[in-house]
């Protein structure tokens, strides 16, 4: 593939990744709150359609188009969903750390419920990738898991993340629930950089981290095509999360107003206004 | 004994200097991905608001 091609693809994804958080963004803001009067199904419909025939696409590129890997011949194929889920946990999971820094430093609504659902969606990247990866690890490696350094710091931080749903469930108050949980989302994301880089600092079973700079040209199309798909179901999954998240929270506010006024357990006004 | 003749087996393989097959790992996998990304959505689909509370008569 001529470097033309490749600068094309290049800067095309990156602008395809830009209008798809752009819409994202967009999205989040004029409908995902309940009472929007947005009507958005066609930019959804259109925006689920583009994920399906990218998946289809990209899936067609990984399983048929692609060429044989050197070492691993086809068993390699694995790493065009196996990567792009990786690139999108660690994405969302940014994410999840921006919002709960943001919710400690100026307390926010929306901020919580975007880390509630960023957390909720990088834990499905992140633990189907996980598994994965154990799938192919057991032709190339001859096992299904090792305690290698990028492995097992992966498995600790998805185990970090569902102590961080766990806790969102378990706590009640919803003041509280939304500190403790982005303490608890603050200092989980410490082994995000860890997931990272574990792979360049300790040379060991895993292979270095796959780009499309990484990966030969021929193979770099596929990965993208993926990628883009797995980005546009990572917003609209992070969408109707997010919507879900924020319904929840209003009700959690409105419902002081539906117990009797001498209820015990009625809330003392401090409950504060979804922002 | 099967854990054995698996071993040889992939040696024999990595012997060849490529591994050869193993297209049931990698539907496997594939299926794996397509099949949560699916219940993933279907349990947003469940779990979405329904407005009619709001704008029921009241």
């Amino acid at each position: 593939m001529s470097g033309l091609m490749n600068a094309v693809l290049q800067y095309g994804s990156a602008a395809a990744a830009l209008v798809v958080v752009g819409l994202g963004i967009r999205l989040g803001r004029k409908w995902a709150p309940v009472d929007s009067q947005m009507d958005a199904r066609p930019m959804l419909v259109g925006m689920s359609v583009a994920a399906l025939v990218l998946l289809a696409v990209g899936g067609w590129l990984g399983l048929v188009w692609s060429p044989q890997d050197r070492e691993m011949g086809d068993v390699y194929r694995i790493i065009y969903v196996h990567v792009p889920a990786m690139w999108m946990a660690m994405l969302t999971l940014v994410l999840n750390f921006a919002c709960c820094v943001s919710y400690l430093l100026k307390a926010n609504w929306k901020t919580d419920a975007l880390a509630e659902a960023s957390a909720e969606v990088g834990l499905l990247f992140g633990g189907f990738g996980l598994v994965l990866g154990a799938i192919w690890g057991r032709p190339t490696w001859g096992v299904y898991w090792d305690w290698d350094p990028r492995l097992t710091a992966m498995a600790i931080m998805l185990v970090t993340y569902t102590a961080y749903m766990a806790l969102r469930r378990f706590v009640e108050d919803p003041d509280k629930r939304a500190v403790w949980s982005s303490v608890v989302g603050i200092i989980s994301f410490a082994n995000l950089p860890i997931v990272w880089f574990s792979v360049k600092w300790w040379r060991s079973l895993h292979q270095v981290q796959s780009t499309p700079k990484t990966v030969d040209p021929e193979m770099a199309l596929s990965l993208r095509v993926n990628a883009w798909a797995f980005l546009i179901l990572l917003t609209l999954f992070l969408l109707h999360r997010y919507r879900i998240a924020l319904a929840t929270r209003e009700a959690e506010v409105a419902l002081p107003d539906a117990l009797p006024p001498d209820a015990p357990a009625s809330r003392d006004g401090n409950s504060t206004e979804v922002a | 004994m099967s854990t054995v003749l698996e071993t040889t087996t992939l040696l024999a393989q990595v012997g060849m200097g490529r591994i050869q097959g193993g297209w049931e790992y990698i539907w496997a996998a594939y299926g794996i991905a397509w099949a949560s990304l699916s219940l993933y959505a279907l349990s947003l689909w469940i779990r979405r608001p329904i407005k009619a509370s709001r704008d029921t008569k009241e």
